[in-house]
């Protein structure tokens, strides 16, 4: 659990509220402070932010492109003096500038060190040092050891040096290779803190950072009954975690709402390149393999390197309706701000590279409208289109809704013969209470919409272009049909043999179209000539 | 990875001595704003008399050779030298080309070794040797064949290296320092920002993030840290490895509201705020370095919303209002220091009392006095659609635009947006509006609009524009 005195010590020596400090407070970096490694998390807090540029939609395990507030709680023991606090087993997606440590006294730097242990790694460090070769018989299974010094690993290739003479890695075919003795270097990316303390003393510390390669979205399965006027809506929060690390017993979080980031690529670290050696033409067949170095996390939303890269797989298996289940536990829903955080309930694992869902919602019996809509632009041509079906509600609680609806991907089902069939799937962005949802049932064929170009006469500063419009209903029931016109600025519908209204600015109008009948739709636009596009 | 503590001499065909080392160097490093810092290294030199070559083999793998000083006492300097052609087994083997080589072949049958003179005839996509009368391809059968070299050219490298050549009027040791500059190594500010709901206060907290991707790293360095970005003409000399950049800012909403007028006693260099670290520190090859520079508690701030519509904005759907968190930089009720560029991290509690991240906001290098206004993400609850309701042709090139904006507010208590309308540049007016606007600048109308709790607000306005 976080202190009150969450972020802030109070810097030794700073100066008072207000002041400008004339120096920044930095220790001498004595290479002889001690390390100390953080004991293990005990308390762990995962919050999930989506990727910050996807509006609507589900996210999909090959791209995480969200992010995650981790706070953990560890136990340290600090000796007099300077420390060299080391916290392993972080994120490896973790953004080092975001780092917090809360609870310690007297922080002088913080660091995150990006040259991790790799083969090449030790060979680069041991340029110029004594190092011992190792070459093998294969035949008679004797090895024998050469002190020497490697002279080169430039590209790849490794040239060393020993008393018989100047020689190149694995080039002659024979079994070689070279021995260290130490390295400094660590496995993962470290997190180290430079601490001063007065005296020993045992202190609980907070340390919270901002880690890509995580993502959430909600997942609504809608069941529409089957006379197509009532809906039960249930929805899932699925969240993932792309992380090489996973976070034991967390509290977990996820926050809705578009968060503003402006960190683009994180700072890169060195994993290293393979030692193949390098060698002469013909030497050797190895060629070395392009640099790989995981360099700067992409951007935000735009793809990811933490992918599992065994996720090449379809997201989950869609949900089937939940009409029938039970949900133990649902996600908690407050206030943050301007955003709307979820809580799970109790505790729970969020594992490496794991997707997992909580249930967020579920609302049965929601009222709703079916209309067939067709968009027409302004120089539509002439052909035949399928109109779009859509469910219509209100997003309050006459409707049995009333909650915010975070942004996701709905999947519509209906019934049939006592099975649940899938009608159609469509993304939703996060609407607010009161808002008007509209769910996306795609195209229906039965319903086409053909537009007929009328006449057009050009007068010295309009044109008055007559348009019809058929609309022809295929199926058994009458349908309500809506016309959404895409106008030029400045052009107006000037009569029609419909009634006109307006939506969203949009000249609109609204149709019943009985089973088996097509309606004609006649108006004339009125329009500047030099928006008239010439045919 | 290690600096090599050692300055390693070469002897050149003529006369050249050793410049050995000692173990006294003392490196101060500059860093600015923008991707370049400026390293000064003094260390002993040993030098012989006359003219002799010195080797720097421990700089910035990044270093811009064509910036590189050299001064010390008694000392000219006759040319300076980079190179970058690199000790790889291949052009071990190309350098080889016309002289003798040693063979040792191994019996795969019996492990004998057998050692052969040899003479390189070619390296042109296989190594074709002349042992005594006989013309063969190395290993062409693919048995193992050690190859042995006596020496190392001279002129390749592990590492691209700096050499100065310099006449010196004397022997013996002395103080030199090596100046340049490099890519590589930058520095911004991160700041965390607490903003406490009951009281409208926020806690802030400064830290100087160093970066280092130079490919060198720095030991036990005086560190000055420069608030300002120096011009840096093209041509940035032989680049290795990659320079990363920050991300040029989107075309965002301006957060500098009003600009301040207050000085603080922070040292300056030109125009430039600067930010030495009070010790010593390491800067190692890939490593993030936070220090801090700033802690301010209880700062006042406000929260607000704002929408900004583009000219002829017009939306199929509500959008988000701005969450917006403004505050002073003024040593009265502000933070009361000069800001370094930077991103700056707002925090809230939850119901638990936890810290959780509500977004984040980018700050431009920031004057004492200043009043910043930082957007940290959408409102969920808190909407606006923008829609052109008519474009009506009032005479051959005058428009008039009527403009509609329906507010929505989902949250239990009536918030205050600050609709903006741009776009209003040139001859352009508005002629109707169900409430006052105030005209931020000729570009831009602003009104602020109370939608009620849970409730919705509306406000029309027509526009006459010529064009």
């Amino acid at each position: 659990m976080l202190g009150r005195h969450w972020l802030w010590m109070v810097l030794a020596g700073l100066r008072s509220l207000g002041a400008a400090a004339d120096e920044v407070a930095v220790g001498e970096v004595a290479a002889g402070a001690p390390s100390v490694v953080a004991g293990p998390p005990s308390d762990v807090s995962v919050t999930v932010y989506r990727a910050p540029l996807r509006n609507s939609g589900s996210m999909s395990l090959n791209q995480l492109g969200g992010f995650a507030l981790v706070s953990e709680t560890r136990t340290v023991r600090l000796a007099a003096g300077e420390n060299r606090l080391r916290f392993e087993g972080v994120a490896d997606g973790i953004e080092p500038a975001s780092v917090i440590v809360a609870g310690l006294p007297g922080i002088l730097e913080k660091n995150r060190e990006g040259q991790l242990l790799s083969p090449s790694a030790l060979i680069a460090a041991a340029v110029g040092k004594p190092v011992v070769f190792v070459r093998s018989n294969a035949k008679t299974g004797k090895s024998e050891a050469l002190p020497g010094t490697i002279v080169s690993d430039a590209d790849g290739g490794v040239v060393f040096k020993t008393a018989q003479g100047i020689e190149a890695l694995r080039c002659s075919g024979l079994a070689e290779t070279v021995e260290f003795t130490s390295t400094e270097l660590s496995a993962l990316p470290t997190l180290s803190v430079l601490v001063r303390s007065a005296q020993a003393t045992i202190a609980t510390v907070t340390l919270s950072y901002l880690a890509r390669g995580f993502d959430w979205s909600a997942d609504y399965v809608a069941t529409l009954s089957p006379d197509g006027k009532t809906l039960d809506l249930g929805a899932w929060v699925t969240l993932a975690n792309g992380n090489g690390v996973g976070f034991p017993k967390a509290r977990t979080q996820v926050v809705a709402g578009r968060v503003n980031r402006e960190s683009g690529a994180v700072e890169p670290i060195d994993i290293g390149s393979p030692i193949l050696a390098q060698c002469w033409p013909r030497g050797s067949t190895s060629d070395t393999p392009p640099q790989s170095q995981l360099q700067g996390a992409s951007p935000l939303g735009f793809g990811l390197l933490y992918a599992p890269m065994d996720a090449r797989r379809q997201m989950m298996a869609l949900a089937a309706p939940a009409a029938m289940q039970e949900f133990a536990q649902k996600v908690v829903e407050e206030q943050l701000g301007d955003l709307k955080l979820y809580r799970v309930p109790d505790r729970t694992t969020v594992a490496a590279r794991q997707s997992k869902q909580v249930r967020l919602m579920d609302r049965t019996a929601i009222a709703v409208n079916t209309v067939y809509q067709a968009d027409l632009g302004a120089d539509e041509a002439e052909r035949s289109t399928p109109a779009v079906k859509l469910l219509r509600t209100q997003n309050d609680a006459a409707h049995h809704l009333g909650l915010p609806l975070p942004s996701g991907r709905v999947a519509v089902f209906t019934d049939r013969g006592g099975a649940s069939l899938l009608l159609h799937e469509s993304a939703m962005r996060d609407l607010a209470v009161d808002e008007e949802v509209e769910i996306d049932l795609g195209e229906s064929a039965d319903v086409q919409v053909k537009t007929v170009k009328g006449e057009v006469s050009v007068d010295s500063a309009h044109a008055h272009i007559s348009e019809r419009v058929q609309i022809s209903n295929a199926r058994a029931a009458g349908i309500q049909f809506e016309l959404r016109l895409a106008l030029a600025p400045g052009a107006r519908v000037m009569r029609a043999d419909h009634a006109l209204a307006f939506k969203n600015g949009r000249p609109i109008f609204r149709l019943s179209i009985p089973a088996g009948e097509t309606a004609t739709l006649s108006y004339q636009i009125d329009s500047a000539v030099r928006h008239l596009v010439p045919r | 990875m290690h600096a090599r503590l050692f300055l390693i001499g070469v002897t050149l065909g003529v006369l050249l001595s050793s410049a050995a080392l000692s173990a006294e160097r003392s490196l101060a490093v500059t860093i600015y704003a923008n991707d370049l810092a400026l390293i000064q290294d003094r260390r002993e030199i040993e030098v012989s008399g006359g003219r002799q070559r010195i080797e720097f083999q421990d700089v910035s793998a990044q270093i811009r050779p064509e910036t590189v000083s050299l001064t010390a006492p008694d000392i000219s300097i006759v040319e300076q030298n980079f190179d970058y052609d690199l000790l790889t087994p291949a052009k071990l083997m190309e350098k080889a080309v016309g002289q003798d080589i040693t063979i040792v072949r191994v019996n795969p049958a019996t492990g004998a070794e057998t050692r052969e003179q040899a003479r390189v005839l070619a390296t042109n996509g296989g190594v074709v040797l002349k042992i005594g009368q006989r013309i063969e391809v190395l290993r062409d059968d693919g048995l193992p064949v050690r190859v042995i070299f006596d020496k190392v050219p001279d002129n390749l490298r592990a590492r691209p290296t700096l050499s100065v050549t310099v006449d010196s009027s004397r022997a013996g040791s002395r103080q030199a320092t090596l100046s340049y500059l490099t890519p590589g190594l930058g520095w911004r500010a991160d700041y965390v920002a607490l903003f406490n709901e009951a009281d409208a206060k926020i806690d802030v907290q400064g830290w100087v993030t160093l970066t280092n991707s130079s490919g060198s790293s720095y030991d036990n360095a005086q560190t000055l840290l420069v608030a300002g970005a120096p011009n840096q003409a093209g041509g940035a000399g032989v680049g290795f490895g990659q320079v990363r950049r920050p991300m040029p800012a989107r075309a965002q909403r301006p957060t500098l509201q009003e600009a301040g007028t207050e000085s603080g006693s922070r040292e300056q260099l030109g125009d430039f705020y600067l930010y030495p670290l009070a010790e010593r520190t390491s800067i190692a090859n890939l490593q993030t370095k936070q220090v801090s520079f700033l802690d301010v508690h209880g700062v006042p701030a406000e929260h607000g919303y704002e929408f900004h519509n583009p000219w002829l904005g017009t939306a199929d759907a509500p959008q988000s209002a701005k969450t917006v968190y403004s505050f002073s930089t003024s040593a009265h009720a502000g933070l009361g220091d000069q800001l370094p560029a930077g991103v700056l991290r707002f925090y809230l509690r939850d119901k638990r009392g936890d810290p959780q991240f509500i977004g984040e906001s980018r700050i431009d290098h920031t004057p004492m006095g200043s009043t910043l206004s930082l957007a940290t993400g959408d409102a969920f609850d808190v909407k606006v659609h923008a829609v052109v309701d008519k474009r009506t042709r009032l005479g051959e090139f005058e428009w008039q635009t009527d403009m509609r904006y329906e507010l929505t507010n989902a949250l239990p208590k009536p918030v205050v947006v600050k609709l903006l309308q741009s776009g209003l540049w040139g001859d352009s007016r508005i002629s109707a509006e169900s409430q006052k606007s105030v005209r931020q600048s000729a570009e831009t109308a602003e009104w602020p609009v109370t939608v009620p709790a849970n409730g919705k607000a509306a406000l029309t306005a027509s526009f006459v524009t010529r064009y």
